[in-house]
């Protein structure tokens, strides 16, 4: 027998789990898991949505009990009903919407809502509080309402709310999923201290920077664990990954490219870090073995900052008025927003001013990235652009020639040519078929039957929706990919002449997430489909836009070429945004003076990037 | 124009920040004054005892910095109806109202339209008494946060637990509709901004004339329902895993203070009402 140390908190055997058993079609969600927790580990569990993992999780802490097999926490079997307290104690569970787990109206009275459960006495329930809202960086917070709060925020509350309870297991199902990347990295912390005073962590994502956390990583699919191992492990089996429709983490891709072409470079890097080192250290043994030969020192690093500077044209200025790209002609903008000024709840005690002055343009055929942080006002310059919200104040919006102070304009011809898809849209479909959803627009667009036909049928086959195959299901039962797809169609059917997503691929899981881009993309290249995206990470669609605005407390604080934006790395990086890990690698190599000559956006150029500077 | 800031209307009910006296009232203290002023108000009749009381909702409003200008904004869509309605006694409660304080008499007839000093008081003592207890709601409503008012709720309940009343699931229930309403006004917003943006006519005329057909009805609350039962099952497994099963055995963080400032609100408030209330058969006018 072994020690008590060694033995596991939790326990799965053959763990087998049925949706509806009794209906027409149950849903075999897990299929024979196996699996042990140990104390003080950090778990990640990763898998596409659909795959079983939130099913397994909700396991963990008896929310839901095994059709077949068994779960026992600290030795108590999840199926008797007597153990169920005793393992909710012991096991805390933090969900993925961060407002539909908080019941408060104030911070702290929230947190405390579980130790009450408990019974805690009084004077303990403040000693509580006060060490969970410290812990996870809240404490400040502690008299605010959490509507008040940012997502991350919000979820880092909820998470003092778990541990206030005092578990020895925290599991994360998909916590991190409605995050921007500073909401991320601020929970994330929060979960690296937790663990780091022992408290075992089981994170479900399907983020792969978090995956890279865990001492120890299970890939998921369809209701069974294949893959499983420490993060460098797992990750170095890319084509494994791959085949799964998984992300590999950037640098993990970077390393095993590089790999391929030079068989002595490690192949299973994990963080940005690990690649600078490895390509710093090739290099200098390069330099070094090749030493007396004076002009293949590494350049200094001002070098290349140099040449950024120059392609951003006009120095300091380019960074606060917008500059025109080459190819665009002045005065041919399609969407052109001119010191644009808004507040919300103008005239009441209430007002909060979002818009400081707004200048930004966006032409026909053009791809634009809008990034900027939760609150940076990015949400409040998209409504502008359809006439959700009129400028009233100060400042001007111009949609294809048209003011749109002027109240004569016509909003409906207006919001046909701009086409608006919200954030979660999928959480906007009303009708029972697919089929009648898409059509609403060309309705209300006072479109004939068989025309409006034409609308659908073109638009479901551009999201990649069989017309005949999808038009008569129920919407509802559609997967969240599908109904993601719907609510874009439905947008679609409108055919506007651009079509603006606000953060409208947040929340997929990556082979949604690349299927919508991809599809998205081709629609710009085939029907010249002006695109607008907006959201806090670029990540996705760095390769796809043309220029990128980047926003920052009502104001564009940047703007240029995805290259020229992201080569200010720290810059962005301050803002609260995300930059592509390739880009960091680039950015780190030449903060350590090793030449890179131009700043990568996707892993292929990084790569191509890297090998020069290897080889050279 | 069209506008879809909801918010915008709503001026009673919204807690405004603020470092007052009657801020810092424990929230007992407030409702319980709340109470007897409007008890008092409502029954009062006579012009004098009007005149006492709106000039003490008055005072009490600006101790409480109560933004009036805010305040009276909140009147503006309801004003044609309370318009109406005045009208409505001045002309026709002519003979049914007997005047306070007063010999009953005609001031003004013509035709059907027959005005006595009795319905010129009640217009007038109405007016007062909307514009007071409109000054009242906002005193409690503005100072205090809802989620005060759920504590100080449930604390004046909690006696009556013990004959059956449901004091913790009451309370439970409030605090929970309060953390969930603004979320779901929110969602409705999006929601009413992405129908429009594809095409639906939404708030064209009018500021609270939102939606006119069944189907522009539909295309707002499915998904607005559908919203608020996902909310519902995930807060439901959120409650779960936290350990909520039910107020037995709960111990509560929230402890509320009576201080010696909140001693003389209420004595001053009970004492005032309770005058008002018996002396109100005793004023001159």
């Amino acid at each position: 027998m072994s020690d008590s140390a060694t033995l596991p908190i939790i326990a799965v055997k053959d763990l087998h789990y049925i949706y509806d058993p009794q209906s027409a079609a149950p849903i075999q969600a897990l299929q024979g898991i196996g699996l042990d927790v140990y104390p003080g580990e950090y778990l990640v569990i990763l898998g596409h949505n659909g795959s079983g993992k939130s099913t397994l999780a909700r396991h963990l802490n008896a929310l839901l009990t095994p059709t077949q097999g068994e779960v026992r926490v600290k030795g108590l079997d999840t199926r008797m009903p007597g153990n169920t307290l005793s393992i909710r104690r012991a096991v805390g569970m933090v969900f993925q919407v961060p407002d539909n787990q908080i019941v408060a109206s104030v911070v702290e009275e929230d947190v405390a809502f579980g130790p009450e459960n408990l019974g805690v006495p009084e004077a303990e329930l403040h000693e509580r509080v006060d060490w969970a809202l410290g812990v996870v960086g809240m404490l400040d917070y502690r008299r605010r309402e959490p509507q008040r709060l940012s997502a991350g925020q919000k979820q880092r509350v909820a998470i003092a709310g778990v541990m206030a309870m005092k578990p020895e297991v925290l599991v994360l199902d998909e916590a991190t999923s409605m995050l921007d990347p500073e909401g991320q990295h601020d929970v994330l912390a929060a979960v690296r201290t937790l663990n780091g005073n022992g408290v075992t962590v089981v994170a479900i994502t399907h983020f792969m920077h978090e995956a890279i956390e865990g001492s120890r990583v299970l890939v998921m699919e369809a209701g069974r664990i294949v893959m499983e191992g420490s993060p460098r492990e797992v990750f170095s089996r890319v084509e494994e990954l791959r085949s799964l429709q998984l992300d590999v983490p950037q640098t993990t891709e970077l390393s095993s490219l590089l790999n391929q072409r030079d068989p002595a470079f490690p192949r299973d890097l994990l963080t940005v870090d690990e690649v600078a080192n490895e390509v710093q250290a090739q290099v200098g043994a390069l330099s070094f073995r090749r030493k007396g030969e004076a002009t293949l020192t590494p350049a200094p690093a001002h070098c290349t900052r140099d040449r950024t500077t120059v392609s951003l044209g006009g120095e300091g200025d380019a960074i606060l008025t917008p500059t025109l790209p080459h190819h665009a002609r002045v005065g041919d903008a399609f969407i052109e927003l001119n010191e644009l000024h808004h507040t919300y709840l103008r005239g009441t005690p209430l007002e909060v001013t979002a818009l400081h002055g707004v200048s930004l343009e966006v032409h026909r055929g053009e791809v634009v990235g809008i990034i900027g942080r939760t609150g940076s006002g990015k949400s409040t310059v998209v409504q502008h652009l359809n006439g959700l919200i009129r400028p009233r104040h100060a400042g001007q919006v111009c949609v294809g020639g048209q003011d749109l102070s002027d109240p004569a304009v016509d909003i409906r011809s207006l919001r046909q040519k701009v086409g608006l898809v919200f954030q979660y849209p999928e959480q906007q479909l009303f009708e029972r078929l697919v089929g009648d959803d898409i059509a609403f627009g060309p309705k209300k667009l006072g479109m004939a039957r068989p025309e409006r036909r034409e609308r659908v049928r073109w638009a479901m086959e551009m999201v990649g929706l069989d017309f005949e195959g999808f038009r008569d299901r129920y919407t509802f039962s559609l997967s969240g990919g599908e109904m993601r797809k719907v609510a874009v169609a439905g947008v679609l059917a409108l055919r506007p002449e651009v079509l603006v997503l606000d953060e409208s691929t947040s929340g997929l899981d990556p082979r949604s997430r690349k299927d919508l881009l991809g599809r998205l993309a081709a629609m710009h290249r085939e029907q010249g489909l002006t695109l607008v995206f907006v959201s806090p990470s670029m990540e996705d669609v760095a390769t796809l836009v043309d220029r990128i605005y980047v926003m920052d407390q009502g104001r564009v604080v940047m703007s240029g070429t995805a290259r020229e934006v992201f080569s200010q790395a720290g810059r962005l990086r301050e803002l609260g945004l995300g930059v592509p890990q390739v880009t960091e690698v680039a950015q780190e190599l030449m903060a350590r003076g090793i030449r890179v000559q131009r700043i990568p956006l996707t892993v292929a150029e990084g790569a191509e990037e890297l090998w020069r500077a290897l080889s050279s | 124009m069209e506008s879809f800031e909801l918010l915008r209307y709503v001026t009673i009910g919204q807690y405004l920040p603020g470092d007052s006296v009657v801020h810092r009232l424990d929230p007992r203290t407030k409702i319980s004054v709340f109470l007897f002023l409007t008890l008092a108000v409502t029954f009062t009749r006579s012009y004098t005892g009007g005149a006492i009381l709106l000039a003490v909702t008055l005072a009490l409003a600006l101790l409480a910095h109560t933004p009036m200008r805010y305040v009276f904004s909140g009147l503006k869509p309801a004003m044609p109806f309370i318009v109406l309605l005045l009208v409505l006694q001045l002309l026709f409660y002519s003979n049914a109202y007997t005047p306070y304080g007063m010999a009953s008499r005609t001031l003004f007839q013509w035709g059907w339209i027959h005005i006595t000093n009795g319905s010129v008081q009640l217009v007038v003592v109405s007016t007062m008494r909307f514009v007071e207890l409109l000054f009242l709601t906002s005193l409690l409503t503005n100072t205090t946060t809802m989620t005060d008012l759920t504590h100080g709720i449930e604390a004046m309940l909690r006696p009556f637990s013990r004959i059956g009343l449901p004091a913790h699931e009451l309370s439970l229930v409030a605090t929970i509709a309060l953390r969930f309403l603004p979320l779901l006004g929110e969602q409705l917003e999006i929601i009413m901004k992405a129908q429009a943006s594809r095409g639906a006519r939404i708030a064209p005329r009018g500021r609270l004339q939102f939606v006119t057909t069944a189907q522009q009805v539909a295309v707002l609350i499915v998904p607005l329902f559908i919203d608020a039962f996902r909310r519902a099952e995930d807060l439901i497994l959120a409650m779960q895993a936290r350990c909520y099963v039910g107020g037995r055995g709960r111990t509560s963080y929230v402890r509320l203070r009576f201080a010696r400032m909140d001693t003389v609100a209420y004595a001053a408030g009970l004492l005032f009402s309770a005058g008002m209330l018996v002396f109100r058969n005793q004023f001159p006018l």
